[in-house]
């Protein structure tokens, strides 16, 4: 497989919110590297500061302390040169827009030629090419997260960012949308981070899987996932599967929810 | 949207409410033997407009000219204005509280002040009509700007944009909706301040045939530029609904 990307680096992050007078840590220490064109996902109690992670590598957040490089540059470069794929839990796509002009987006923002022919390809590939020209709003959710992560890709990013993305969509059409990504990021493995809760889709998808602690966030295991690629859904009910979900799931216990009120 | 059947309904009812008024007005001043002066009846207010057409097709035009006009230029300003505030956190502190005083200040105080400074004519008339339609647009169309969809301020940070781009593939086209309210409040309160502002003034106008008509104690004639207006400010009013419904159309 074709290894794409760059690597990103976590280099001891921390990160505390001021609420009036009072501070709130929300990520500690946390030092990790993500090779070039792997798949690695947090998984974490709720409030454990995984969106905060992904936002400092995204350059909506600074690190209170550390840094986080992508390649050689901080993320806000990697942002002013339009290198950065981001797709979020609500889907952020511009009501006004059909689905065709929402995924031309960063074209226009890179003010780069739209590229018609890359954009038809990867609404195929997104299995939206019937609704290209439908609104946000005529879309169902899965279609919404589909077309975000369509536009996510369109630059061909160096790296993938996606918070929680599938989070508000009902089982079946979440394990529709696994195997729909494992098989878009198949194509050029591309450096990715995915903030999930569901330990299935973490390891459905990653070559590692981070577990974080309650908050502030602390990485407290990194489970290297051993199945091949590509992986066909039966992996799912593999018996090694199971165990090691259960593995997850136990070390996440313990870390009850801690979103600030 | 509506179907023709269900338009055609909507109007009937709308138009029966007014018809009934008319109706009963008729009926009124028959009864109590009104003469003119005190209150003509519908009739003769509607004679009067077919027995000097040109008075009320002529002033009528001033008055839509000049409220048209200001109304443009007011809604040119109000937004130009709300997009200056909106890119500097240093423009909005200044030009909010102006745009409230200005909008707080009664437009009848105001004509003295602004006619001392462009003179006793059209410019003043023109200047009233922009100022009131200003302050609608200004406010709406920076609430709009603000009034992003959830996510999309991130999104348009992680895709790199400039802050020229963040308005011109952002904040303009969320603001379109609140614009448009803004448009559509200062649309009928353009045609009231023509016609207030050619009352005082008194140049011409449907405002200037009412003042005239006052003083005179001309009831049918004061009635007949009464209902011009009217017929000038619904007009904008519709206009500015269908714009609306234009524009939302997609959204
Ligand atoms: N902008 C912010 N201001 C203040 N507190 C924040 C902010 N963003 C996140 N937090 C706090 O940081 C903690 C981690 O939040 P987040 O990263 O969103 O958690 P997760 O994505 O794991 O659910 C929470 O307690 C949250 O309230
Ligand atoms: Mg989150």
């Amino acid at each position: 497989m074709q290894r794409a990307g760059t690597s990103i680096r976590l280099n001891h992050v921390s990160k505390s919110f001021s609420i009036g007078r009072k501070t709130v840590a929300a990520v500690d220490a946390v030092d990790l590297t993500i090779e070039a064109g792997e798949f690695v996902s947090f998984i974490g109690p709720s409030g454990c500061g995984k969106s905060t992670i992904l936002r400092m590598v995204a350059a909506l957040e600074a690190p209170t302390a550390g840094q986080v490089t992508i390649g050689d540059l901080p993320p806000s470069e990697m942002a002013q040169h339009h290198r950065l794929g981001v797709a979020f839990q609500d889907h952020a796509l511009l009501p006004w827009l059909t689905v065709r002009k929402n995924v031309e987006l960063p074209f226009r923002i890179a003010s780069r030629p739209v590229n018609d022919q890359q954009i038809d390809q990867l609404l195929n590939l997104v299995g939206l090419s019937e609704f290209d020209r439908a609104r946000p709003k005529q879309l169902s959710g899965g279609m919404r997260q589909r077309a975000s992560i369509a536009r996510a890709l369109i630059l061909q990013p160096d790296v993938l960012l996606l918070d929680e993305p599938f989070g508000a969509l009902d089982q079946v059409t979440r394990r529709h949308l696994n195997i729909e990504l494992q098989n878009i990021w198949a194509r050029n493995a591309i450096t990715t981070i995915l903030i999930t809760h569901s330990v299935d889709e973490a390891l459905f998808l990653s070559d590692r899987v981070v577990v974080l602690s309650g908050r502030p966030g602390r990485v407290v295991k990194v489970l290297p996932v051993p199945f091949g690629r590509p992986r066909s859904p039966s992996v799912m009910r593999d018996p090694l599967f199971h165990q090691l979900a259960d593995d997850l799931t136990e070390s996440l216990e313990g870390y009850v929810g801690s979103e600030e009120p | 949207m509506l179907t023709g059947l269900r338009t055609a309904k909507l109007l009937l009812v709308q138009i029966s409410g007014i018809v009934g008024l008319i109706v009963l007005w008729q009926f009124w001043v028959a009864a109590r033997g009104l003469n003119t002066i005190v209150l003509p009846g519908p009739m003769s207010v509607v004679l009067q407009l077919l027995n000097e057409p040109a008075v009320y097709f002529w002033n009528g035009l001033h008055t839509l000219a000049l409220a048209l006009a200001g109304l443009a230029l007011g809604t040119l300003l109000g937004t130009t204005v709300a997009v200056v505030a909106w890119s500097s956190r240093l423009f909005e502190g200044i030009l909010t509280p102006l745009g409230l005083i200005f909008s707080s200040v009664p437009i009848v105080a105001l004509i003295p002040v602004i006619a001392r400074i462009l003179g006793y004519d059209v410019r003043t008339e023109l200047a009233i009509v922009i100022l009131i339609s200003f302050f609608p647009l200004f406010v709406f169309t920076l609430k709009g700007l603000k009034a992003l969809p959830p996510g999309a301020s991130d999104l348009f940070q992680t895709l790199g944009a400039t802050k020229r781009q963040h308005l011109a593939w952002l904040a303009l086209p969320a603001s379109l909706p609140s614009w448009l309210t803004g448009f559509r409040i200062a649309a009928p309160h353009a045609v009231l301040a023509a016609i207030v502002a050619e009352f005082l003034m008194g140049t011409s106008g449907l405002g200037h045939v009412l003042e005239g008509a006052r003083s005179d104690l001309q009831m049918q004639r004061a009635l007949a530029a009464s209902l011009s207006a009217t017929v000038i400010s619904v007009t904008f009013f519709l206009l500015s609904a269908v714009l609306e419904q234009r524009l939302l159309r997609n959204r």
